[in-house]
């Protein structure tokens, strides 16, 4: 077999395209994911009723049911190679960055699509009226890497533990807050018909811009022993 | 040394209950400062060198820096609660309410909310190498957010905490005998820390 050596790109995409692979076969994270989302969209929904709930709290709802869905699915990039005992295997060929990036991109992908599924289900159920669709989108992207980016590095951390789960949701919090936070008060203008200030976009993306150098430079210590 | 130690504490408890005057618009409540500055000092101090602790430890991978760190962290959390009940009653007895998230007291609940997550995530790695390297690039991750959190969550709400002692003026507004005893108390609780610190830290070494 020849011996091939692959650019830093290629190896990211290779590794997301096995991710992918992996999951076409047994749709098993999408599946959870999906089924997740809806129960908790439909117990709110349920709880509420046909009351209007103001825009802040709407805004707050959103990103909090985003945030528990990709905490009930997101680990799996890494605890499934430790279940399954392929995490060796990665650590051997996958080059720490690689492997980073590559699981960095599945799971803004996965969040992303869960994202298109929910929010048209979303408007329905709360009767909300979105007034600047772009900025929404935008917002909505960003907020999504900005939680792909957190629980990347916070799966890697809790394969090797006991109670993966719960602690996964634990460890996360803390580092996604800050974006959390700007998250749900852009959204919250956004719903009320005010068009959010550029730094308010600004402070997000630069957020995700730290979190992935730290990551970067944080997972090499824990991928490599 | 641990007698000059308590007899420090002691002189500083009785420096505060009789010797400091009430405050103007406090009246006796400042006495509760005395407790709450150096507390919150110490806990964010136990947090720096925790990081500092995690650095070394993933440069030399020798575990002693993984003990001190870890030693830090659960001190840092112990001080850190008694920093955030004191300054929940202090709250209740000057604005009126235990809780309201006002941006001190959003930021000191989620260093809380760290120290715990790191505490946790400790006690589930069985194996010592591969707690020690996931514990410190937490601990580092976790470290990021706070001047995000510094910087963001004041821009939401709006603070009733009172200026820091060293406001921005960069001029002291205190009593000269209110200034000398809480220096004192800050110099007693960070004694005290490094004392149950090296304390921790020798238990660990005798064990090892």
């Amino acid at each position: 077999m020849p011996i091939t050596r692959l650019s830093l790109f290629n190896r990211i995409w290779a590794i997301m395209m096995k991710d992918g692979i992996c999951e076409f076969r047994t749709r098993y994270a999408v599946s959870a994911l999906l089924m997740f989302a809806l129960i908790s969209l439909a117990s709110i929904s349920m709880a509420i009723g046909a009351a209007r709930l103001p825009e802040d709290l709407t805004a707050a709802l959103l990103w909090i049911l985003l945030f528990f869905c990709a905490m009930a699915g997101l680990s799996r990039v890494f605890v499934q190679e430790q279940e399954s005992g392929t995490i060796l295997a990665l650590q051997i060929y996958g080059s720490g960055q690689a492997v980073l990036f590559g699981k960095l991109l599945f799971n803004t992908f996965m969040l992303l699509t869960l994202t298109v599924l929910i929010i048209p289900l979303f408007i329905v159920f709360l009767n909300i009226e979105i007034y600047h669709w772009s900025i929404f989108l935008l917002v909505l992207i960003l907020g999504d890497i900005g939680i792909a980016a957190a629980s990347t590095v916070t799966a890697a951390m809790v394969a090797k533990t006991q109670g993966k789960h719960a602690l996964f949701t634990v460890m996360t919090f803390p580092i996604l807050l800050p974006q959390f936070l700007s998250s749900i008060s852009t959204t919250a203008k956004i719903l009320m018909n005010v068009k959010p200030d550029v730094s308010d976009i600004m402070f997000m993306a630069a957020y995700n811009v730290v979190l992935m150098i730290a990551s970067s430079i944080l997972f090499d210590y824990l991928w490599y022993d | 040394m641990r007698i000059v130690l308590s007899l420090w504490i002691m002189s500083v408890i009785y420096a505060v209950l009789y010797i400091v005057p009430p405050a103007e618009g406090l009246g006796n409540l400042v006495r509760i400062a005395f407790f709450h500055i150096p507390v919150a000092w110490v806990s964010v101090l136990a947090f720096l060198l925790s990081a500092g602790w995690s650095v070394q430890y993933l440069r030399t991978r020798d575990i002693q820096y993984d003990w001190k760190s870890s030693a830090a962290a659960s001190l840092g959390l112990l001080f850190c609660l008694l920093a955030t009940i004191s300054g929940a009653i202090f709250a209740k007895l000057t604005w009126g309410a235990y809780w309201n998230w006002d941006p001190r007291q959003t930021s000191i609940f989620i260093l809380l909310l760290i120290y715990g997550a790191y505490l946790v995530l400790r006690s589930s790695i069985q194996e010592e190498k591969d707690r020690a390297k996931v514990s410190a690039v937490y601990a580092l991750l976790s470290f990021l957010t706070v001047p995000f959190l510094v910087f963001i969550i004041p821009r939401f709400y709006f603070s009733l905490h009172p200026e820091p002692v060293i406001n921005s003026a960069g001029k002291l507004e205190m009593d000269m005998i209110m200034i000398y005893v809480l220096l004192a108390a800050v110099g007693a609780c960070t004694a005290l820390f490094w004392q149950c610190f090296s304390y921790m830290v020798q238990n660990k070494q005798k064990s090892f």
